[in-house]
C-alpha cells in the first residue's frame, strides 16, 4: 500500500530540546488523519516536518525520513518550495493576509507561483475554492471587501479557500478550529467531512472528541512519541494502551 | 544556509553598508598618517596651530577642540539630566493623557528640527540673551569663581555652546528615559503604592529602577552632542582655547572641520592633522555610541525578564 | 506640621519642579517658532514670490530651494532601495552572524557624526571629480538617511505575527516572494513612516553638505555633476557674513525650512504613535 504521508524514525530537536523521538508513522491516501495528544507533545512540530515549514525556525533540527507518496521529501535533490506546492496548510489562528482582498487572498498563491494564465481561469479557480470551502456563497457579492469583513470561522474558511486553491493533494490543519466560536468550528467541521473525500488531511487537534467526530484514522502522541495509531473507531473502543485509553476519556489534560 | 534569490540580492546592499564604513575607517586613518608621522601623538595633546605657507614651520596640536568637544558636552549632559528625567516623570506619571500626547509630540519636533535652525537661533538670539543676561550677570558678580572669570565680550562661548546642546539633546535623552520609564510593569507602581508610599516616594523608588536606562540616554546624548557640527560651530566662537572658563570662546572638533577644512588644502599638514582630528570624533563617537547601545539592550534583556 | 502634611507639601513641591523643568525643555521650540516667524515672514513678506524663485542678488532662495528638493530626492534614490534591502536583511537573518552586524552597525551609523560622513564623500568624490557636485552632496545624505530607514524597516518587519510568514510560505512561495509580495505590502505604512522621517531628517541637513555640494545660488542647479545648493547650507554661509540684509535672507531662509520640515513632519508625527529620532 503506497501512503500520502511516511514518518520513519523521524526525530526533531530545538536545540538540544528533543521534542518528537523516533516516530514512524503511516497517513493512508484520502480521508482525515487526526493527530491528537496533549498541549506541547510536539503535534504542530511533526505536522510543520510535512511541508518543510519546519526550517523556518532556525533551530529545528531534523533526523530520519519523511515520504508524501513513497518519495523522501527530506532527500537533498528536493526543494522545499515544490513541496509545498502540493501541501496545503491551515493554522490555528486563522491567517487571512489582512491587506489583501477576498478575493486576492485565495488567488495570491496561483498569482505569485504563476500557476495560471488569465484573468477567466483565475476568477473560475477562486471561484471553485471558495466553494470547496463552502464560502462562496457568502462572499461571492464581496469579493472586493478585506478578510476583516469576515467573522473568525469564516476567515479560516477563506484560508482553507486559499490553500485549496493551489489543488493540493494534502491538506494540514493545525487546530484549525481552537480559535472560532461554537458555530464556526461545526461549519468547518463539516466541510472536513465533505474534503474528506478527495483530499488527505491531516489535522492537529487536542480534543478526542473532535477526533472522534471526523477522523477515519487517528494518532496519539505523547511527549514525542507516537503511541498508537489505527482507525478511529478501533483506537476509540479499543485502545491498545492504558495512556490512550485515559487520553480519549478525557484523564489526561 | 542556501542563497536564495533574496539573499543574493540583499546581501549585496548589506555588503555596500559594510564597504562605506569599512572605506571611511580606511580613508580617515590613511588620511591621517602624514600627521602622526610628522606631529606624533603631540597633535592630539598639544594646543597649537601654526598654519604656514612653509611645511617645516608648520604645527598643529587639537587638544582645545578635543577639549571644546567634552567640555561642552558635559555642559550639555549636567543641563540636559534634569530636564529629562523631570520630562519622563511628568509624562508618564502626572501629566493627563491629551497633554501626554502633546507633550510627546512636541518634543519630537524638538529632536526632528533641522539643526541648522538651531544654529540661526542660538547665534542671533541665544547668545545675546545669554550675553546680556546670564554672563555679564555672573561676571560681575562671581568672577572671583575661576570658571566665571573671563569677561563675556562677544558671547561665543563654551558655555553657549553648552545650554545650545543641551537645547537640541534634551528630547532625545527624554525619549529614551521615557520609553524606559514607561516599560515599567505596573506591579511594581502597584507594590510601591501598597507599601504606602505616595506618588512622589513611589516614583524615587521606581527611578532607581530604570537608573541603568537612565545612564545609557545620557551616554547617547553626550554621543550626539560630541557630533553636532553646525550649530556648536556658529555659537561657539571658534578659537583655541583650552580652558574651564565658561564664557571663553572655543572649538570643537566638529566645529574645527566645517570650519578649516574648506582652506587647509593651501597648507600641506593641515589637511592630514584635520584627518586626525576625524579620527579622533570616529572613535569617541563610535566607543560612545557602542557603551551607551550595550547598556540600553542590557537594560532591555533585564526587563523583559 | 504632622508627617502627612510634610508628605502632601513634598508632593506638591515635587510636582511643581518637575512640571516647569518639563515646561522649561519645551520652551525653546516656542521661542524659536516665535523668533524664526517674527523674523523671517517680514522679509518674505516684502520680496513676495520672488523670495521663492529668485536667485539670490535678486533678492531670493529658488535655486537653494530646488536644491534642498533635488539632493532629497537624489539622496532617496540612492539610499532607499539599499536601505529597505539592508532593514529586510537584518528583519530576516536576525541569529546570523552578518544579520547581527548589520543591526549593531545601522545602530552606530544612526548615531554618527554626520560631518565625517560629509568629508568622507569629499575625498572619495569631490577630490577625484575635482569639483562639487549634487552627486556628492546627494550621496552623503544617502548615507545618512540609510539607517533610518534601515531601522524603520526593520522594526516594521519585526511587527508582523509569525504566523503570516509561515501562511506564505505554506504557498509555496520563494523567501524573495513572502518578503517582497506578501510581507513587505502588509506593513507598508511602517515603511513608508520611516522613509518619511529620514527624508524629512536629510532635507534638513547641513554639515554632510559643507564639503560636497559646494552651493549654488545664483542660478538653477543644471546638472548632477556640478555644485548645488540647499537652504540649509545657504543659512549656514549667511549667518555667518557680517552684513544685516544676509542676516535678514538667513531668517527668511530658515522660515522656508521650518515651513517644510513641519509640513513633513507633523502628519507623519500625528498619524502614529512613537518615533525614533
Ligand atoms: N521554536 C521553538 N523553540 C524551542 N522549543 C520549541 C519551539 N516550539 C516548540 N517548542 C517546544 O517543543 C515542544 C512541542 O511543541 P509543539 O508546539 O509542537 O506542541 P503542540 O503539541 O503543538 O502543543 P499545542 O497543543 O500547545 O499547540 C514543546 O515542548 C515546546 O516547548
Ligand atoms: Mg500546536
Amino acid at each position: 500500500m503506497r501512503f500520502a504521508i511516511e514518518t520513519v524514525n523521524l526525530h526533531i530537536y530545538y536545540g538540544s530540546n528533543h521534542v518528537i523521538k523516533g516516530v514512524n508513522l503511516q497517513i493512508p491516501e484520502k480521508g482525515v488523519f487526526a493527530l491528537m495528544g496533549p498541549s506541547g507533545c510536539g503535534k504542530s512540530t511533526m505536522l510543520r516536518t510535512f511541508n518543510r515549514l519546519i526550517e523556518l525556525n532556525e533551530e529545528a533540527r531534523i533526523e530520519g525520513e519523511v515520504k508524501l507518496f513513497g518519495k523522501n521529501i527530506y532527500s537533498s535533490d528536493v526543494d522545499p518550495i515544490e513541496v509545498r506546492k502540493q501541501v496545503g496548510m491551515v493554522f490555528q489562528y486563522p491567517n487571512p493576509f489582512p491587506h489583501l482582498t477576498i478575493y486576492d487572498n485565495v488567488a495570491i498563491g496561483l498569482k505569485l507561483n504563476r500557476l495560471v494564465s488569465s484573468k477567466e481561469e483565475m476568477d473560475k479557480r477562486v471561484e471553485w475554492a471558495l466553494k470547496k470551502a463552502a464560502l462562496w456563497d457568502e462572499v461571492k457579492d464581496r469579493l472586493k471587501d478585506y478578510p476583516s469583513s469576515l467573522s473568525g470561522g469564516q476567515r479560516q474558511r477563506l484560508v482553507i479557500a486559499r490553500a485549496l486553491a493551489m489543488k493540493p493533494k494534502i491538506l494540514l490543519m493545525d487546530e484549525p478550529t481552537a480559535n472560532i466560536d461554537p458555530v464556526g468550528t461545526s461549519k468547518i467541521e463539516e466541510l472536513l467531512f465533505e474534503l474528506r473525500k478527495d483530499y488527505t488531511i491531516v489535522l492537529v487537534t487536542h480534543s478526542p472528541a473532535q477526533a472522534a467526530r471526523i477522523s477515519n484514522y487517528v494518532g496519539f502522541l505523547y511527549s514525542g512519541e507516537l503511541i498508537e495509531v489505527g482507525p478511529t473507531r478501533k483506537v476509540f473502543e479499543n485502545p491498545e494502551h492504558e495512556l490512550t485509553e485515559q487520553y480519549v476519556t478525557g484523564v489526561l489534560g | 544556509m542556501r542563497m536564495d534569490g533574496f539573499k543574493a540580492i540583499a546581501i549585496v546592499a548589506v555588503l555596500v553598508v559594510f564597504a562605506v564604513f569599512a572605506g571611511m575607517l580606511v580613508i580617515y586613518f590613511t588620511n591621517a598618517v602624514p600627521a602622526f608621522h610628522r606631529f606624533g601623538i603631540d597633535v592630539y595633546l598639544k594646543n597649537i596651530w601654526n598654519a604656514a605657507e612653509e611645511p617645516s614651520r608648520e604645527a598643529y596640536g587639537i587638544a582645545a577642540a578635543i577639549w571644546g568637544s567634552f567640555y561642552t558636552s558635559l555642559i550639555a549632559v549636567l543641563i540636559v539630566l534634569p530636564l529629562s528625567i523631570s520630562y519622563s516623570i511628568f509624562v508618564v506619571d502626572y501629566a493627563p493623557k491629551r497633554l501626554k500626547n502633546v507633550i510627546i509630540i512636541l518634543s519630537d519636533v524638538m529632536g526632528g528640527l533641522p539643526t541648522i535652525i538651531y544654529g540661526i537661533w542660538g547665534a542671533f538670539v541665544l547668545v545675546p540673551l545669554l550675553r546680556d543676561y546670564v554672563m555679564q550677570f555672573l561676571y560681575d558678580h562671581l568672577s572671583f569663581i575661576p570658571v566665571f572669570s573671563y569677561p563675556p565680550i562677544t558671547g561665543y562661548s563654551y558655555l553657549s555652546a553648552g545650554i545650545l546642546l543641551a537645547i537640541m539633546v534634551t528630547p532625545f535623552a527624554s525619549a529614551i528615559i521615557r520609553e524606559a520609564y514607561e516599560m515599567i510593569p505596573y506591579t511594581y507602581r502597584e507594590a510601591a503604592y501598597a507599601l504606602g508610599a505616595t506618588k512622589y516616594e513611589a516614583t524615587k523608588l521606581l527611578i532607581g529602577y530604570i537608573k541603568p536606562a537612565i545612564l545609557s540616554g545620557f551616554i547617547l546624548a553626550f554621543g550626539r552632542a560630541i557630533g553636532e557640527t553646525v550649530a556648536v560651530s556658529l555659537v561657539i566662537g571658534n578659537t583655541f582655547n583650552l580652558t574651564w572658563k565658561l564664557f571663553a570662546p572655543g572649538y570643537t572638533i566638529s566645529s574645527l572641520i566645517a570650519n578649516q577644512f574648506g582652506n587647509a588644502f593651501i597648507y600641506e599638514y593641515m589637511t592630514p592633522v584635520l584627518y586626525a582630528a576625524g579620527v579622533a570624533l570616529f572613535i569617541i563617537g563610535l566607543g560612545i555610541n557602542i557603551i551607551g547601545l550595550r547598556f540600553i539592550r542590557r537594560w532591555e534583556e533585564n526587563v523583559k525578564l | 506640621m504632622s508627617s502627612f502634611e510634610v508628605r502632601k507639601q513634598k508632593e506638591r513641591l515635587f510636582l511643581m519642579g518637575i512640571g516647569s523643568l518639563t515646561f522649561l525643555a519645551l520652551l525653546p521650540l516656542f521661542h524659536i517658532i516665535a523668533t524664526v516667524f517674527r523674523n523671517g515672514l517680514p522679509v518674505i513678506i516684502k520680496e513676495g514670490l520672488n523670495f521663492l524663485t529668485g536667485t539670490f542678488s535678486n533678492g531670493g532662495i529658488g535655486p537653494a530651494i530646488i536644491g534642498t528638493f533635488t539632493l532629497t530626492f537624489l539622496a532617496s534614490l540612492l539610499g532607499l532601495p539599499i536601505a529597505f534591502l539592508v532593514g529586510l536583511y537584518a528583519y530576516e537573518f536576525p541569529r546570523s552572524t552578518v544579520g547581527r552586524w548589520t543591526k549593531m552597525l545601522l545602530q552606530i551609523m544612526i548615531e554618527f557624526p554626520t560631518i565625517l560622513v560629509g568629508v568622507f564623500v569629499m575625498q572619495v568624490l569631490v577630490v577625484p571629480m575635482g569639483t562639487y557636485s549634487a552627486f556628492a552632496g546627494a550621496l552623503a545624505l544617502a548615507i545618512i538617511l540609510m539607517p533610518y530607514v534601515a531601522i524603520y524597516t526593520h522594526e516594521a518587519m519585526r511587527e508582523i505575527p509569525f504566523t503570516y510568514r509561515e501562511a506564505g510560505y505554506s504557498l509555496g512561495l520563494t523567501r524573495i516572494k513572502v518578503l517582497l509580495k506578501i510581507l513587505a505590502p502588509m506593513t507598508k505604512r511602517g515603511i513608508f513612516t520611516g522613509v518619511l522621517i529620514g527624508v524629512a531628517k536629510v532635507a534638513g541637513e547641513t554639515a554632510p553638505l559643507l564639503f560636497t555640494a559646494g552651493g549654488l545660488y545664483e542660478s538653477y542647479p543644471s546638472s548632477v555633476t556640478k555644485p548645488i545648493g540647499s537652504i540649509s547650507l545657504l543659512i549656514y554661509q549667511l549667518v555667518q557674513s557680517p552684513s544685516p540684509a544676509d542676516h535678514e535672507m538667513a531668517w527668511g531662509a530658515s522660515l522656508i525650512l521650518l515651513i517644510v520640515f513641519l509640513g513633513i513632519f507633523i502628519p507623519i508625527r500625528l498619524s502614529l504613535k512613537e518615533v525614533k529620532l
